[in-house]
């Protein structure tokens, strides 16, 4: 059952990751990177199947900000039965507005709106849909990690000193502003549609590390989707993203390139309480991207390419993403 | 530890949130004098291969084939539903012929049942050609049927009755290239009765409503015709089959098991 595989999964990652920090803790830089401390933007529930959390974790600076991002992704999809059935090819489009607003000491909330123009060319013919898609709304809590002291120093500061790594908790909700078209689960790709329909729920759990040399943002979340009126349900999903990065700090600009891993595995989608055989799925992606800042300006841009996939019975194939956003520091 | 007691508090606010969703309205459904349409889309391919007219098969024993015209019959469709329930189309407009030429631009030909009972269908069942209950009603009681199958050139002369497949094209093999092929089976007259049912259980149950019009994507392996049940090979004349007796019987065995359901679409 889906609640017993979402507290497994996510028991298991924080086991994991609360273990690494206690590996990680006990070995210690003094200095630390003179940047802000990295944490996540979590930004993107997507409305689409195929979207994904794993997108969104584009922000590696600390700062609330908003601002606005583009997505370009792109998806063949076998529109058959057989191996050699036609294909289509689909052009997804996301422009989103998104902010990460400071609530109270270490609670802070993320949200976005996206609109989306998915575009899909079949046999020379172009079907498009645009709208609104799914609004999310994620609360987030923030715990620092301090430096355990020496018992034998003598420390006449009143602050403690950060040892770099903090955990995120958040728990949101995406709400169905975007429209669910039941004529278009017909499509073999499922992502073509603007919203689900559903009021899901997600929960997250990130880990950010900044050290001498570099940086790692992890973010493991879990969606449970719910059921539309039309009795459509997308399957829950677990999104996980890994990002290392550096900085290259110049007068007032700072270049922080990295690398990433991030994926996502689906459930089956159900329909009228039936599972529908092949809709479930698995995506790993690598992510090369850079993030400047420059005053009040993060400027964001990355290019990621499926290193393995196995969607919807290998009917859809994902071809790349790519996002440019611009967020000014608030 | 803090952490852990307030990742559990708020794994539980998960669990709560995602279980209070409410699957308990379908089960008063009322569907009593409700009817609706229900499409059977047959889609012909050779193995994983769409089916393409003029493209080279291979089959076992070193032969291959091209065809060049593909239809057959299908009659007596039933609907089973999730109780045990069994709808039945319409005697007389229970027959129909699945034509490749009348495939759409993914090679699908759709057969549209209408006036179906609405309910959860959970499995199909058809025949393969014309029985001889319905042979036996003779010239008049084939209805436009006679017309159509005869358009199609599904017939033979009246006394033997219906082709149930129709496979025109050629074949080769280690000792010709490109001899003609045909493969005109059914039953002959009373004598023989080549007719055959089979019943597919489905994936997923398909819904019958006034507004909903579920799609039962079924796929016919036409490679079976021939590497089927049994595999028969063109060498020992197999490349025409008509009114043998020893030969249409295997045909017809094939053909029955040359069917499956790849998925159900409900709107």
């Amino acid at each position: 059952m889906s609640v017993f595989q979402s507290f497994k999964i996510v028991g298991t990652s924080l086991l994991l990751l609360i273990s690494g920090i206690s590996l990680a803790n006990t070995n210690l830089h003094k200095d630390h990177l003179h940047y802000n401390e990295p944490t996540k933007v979590f930004c993107d529930i997507c409305s689409c199947a195929t979207s994904s959390g794993s997108t969104g974790f584009g922000t590696l600076s600390n700062s609330n900000f908003f601002g606005v991002r583009y997505m370009y992704q792109n998806f063949e999809s076998r529109n058959g039965i057989f191996e050699n059935s036609p294909t289509s090819e689909e052009h997804f489009n996301t422009f989103q507005l998104w902010a990460q607003i400071s609530v109270y000491k270490n609670f802070y909330v993320t949200a976005n709106l996206p609109y989306q123009d998915l575009n899909k060319d079949f046999n020379g013919v172009s079907e498009n849909l645009s709208g609104f898609g799914d609004a999310s709304v994620i609360g987030w809590y923030k715990h620092v990690f301090y430096k355990k002291e020496e018992s034998d120093e003598v420390n006449f500061s009143e602050e403690k000193t950060p040892s770099g790594h903090s955990l995120q908790f958040g728990l949101g909700i995406k709400v169905p502003t975007g429209k669910f078209e039941q004529r278009l689960t017909e499509s073999v790709n499922p992502g073509f549609q603007v919203g689900t329909g559903s009021v899901d729920t997600v929960l997250s759990l990130g880990h950010n590390y900044g050290g001498d040399k570099i940086g790692v943002n992890t973010l493991l979340s879990y969606y449970a989707k719910g059921e539309n009126k039309n009795e459509y349900q997308f399957g829950n999903q677990f999104s996980y993203s890994s990002r290392v990065f550096t900085v290259f700090p110049k007068e007032n600009v700072n270049v922080m390139p990295f690398l990433g891993v991030s994926g996502d595995i689906y459930n089956e989608i159900k329909q009228y309480g039936e599972k529908i055989a092949n809709s479930n799925g698995n995506i790993v992606n690598g992510t090369l991207g850079l993030e400047v800042i420059y005053e009040k300006f993060i400027f964001g841009s990355n290019y990621t390419l499926p290193i393995y996939q196995d969607l919807f019975g290998g009917n859809v194939e994902s071809k790349q993403r790519f996002s440019v956003y611009l967020n000014i520091a608030i | 530890m803090k952490i852990t007691k307030f990742t559990f508090a708020l794994l539980s606010c998960a669990i709560l949130l995602s279980a209070c969703s409410s699957d308990d309205d379908a089960a008063t459904e009322d569907l009593s004098g409700q009817t609706g349409d229900l499409v059977l889309k047959f889609d012909n391919g050779v193995g994983d291969q769409d089916f393409i007219f003029g493209t080279e098969y291979a089959k076992s024993n070193n032969e291959s084939y091209k065809v060049d015209n593909l239809k057959y019959i299908i009659s007596n469709v039933r609907l089973t539903d999730d109780e045990g329930n069994v709808f039945e189309y319409p005697t007389e407009d229970n027959i129909f012929i699945v034509d490749e030429e009348d495939g759409n631009n993914a090679g699908e030909i759709y057969i549209t049942l209408e006036n179906v009972d609405a309910a959860d269908y959970v499995s199909v069942t058809y025949g393969v050609g014309v029985d001889q209950e319905r042979f036996l009603l003779g010239a008049e009681g084939q209805g436009d049927f006679l017309d159509e199958a005869s358009d199609e050139g599904m017939m033979w002369s009246w006394a033997s009755g219906y082709k149930f497949i129709r496979i025109d094209g050629t074949f080769t093999n280690d000792t010709t290239t490109d001899e003609p092929l045909n493969v005109h089976m059914g039953s002959v007259g009373t004598s023989l009765d080549n007719y055959r049912e089979l019943t597919l259980v489905l994936p997923n149950s398909a819904r019958v409503r006034t507004d909903d019009t579920p799609e039962i994507h079924l796929k016919a392996d036409i490679s079976k015709v021939f590497d089927g049940t049994t595999s028969v090979n063109f060498a020992d004349g197999y490349d025409q089959v008509h009114t043998d007796a020893t030969e249409t019987p295997v045909i017809a065995t094939n053909i029955q098991g040359m069917f499956s359901v790849d998925h159900v679409h409900n709107d």
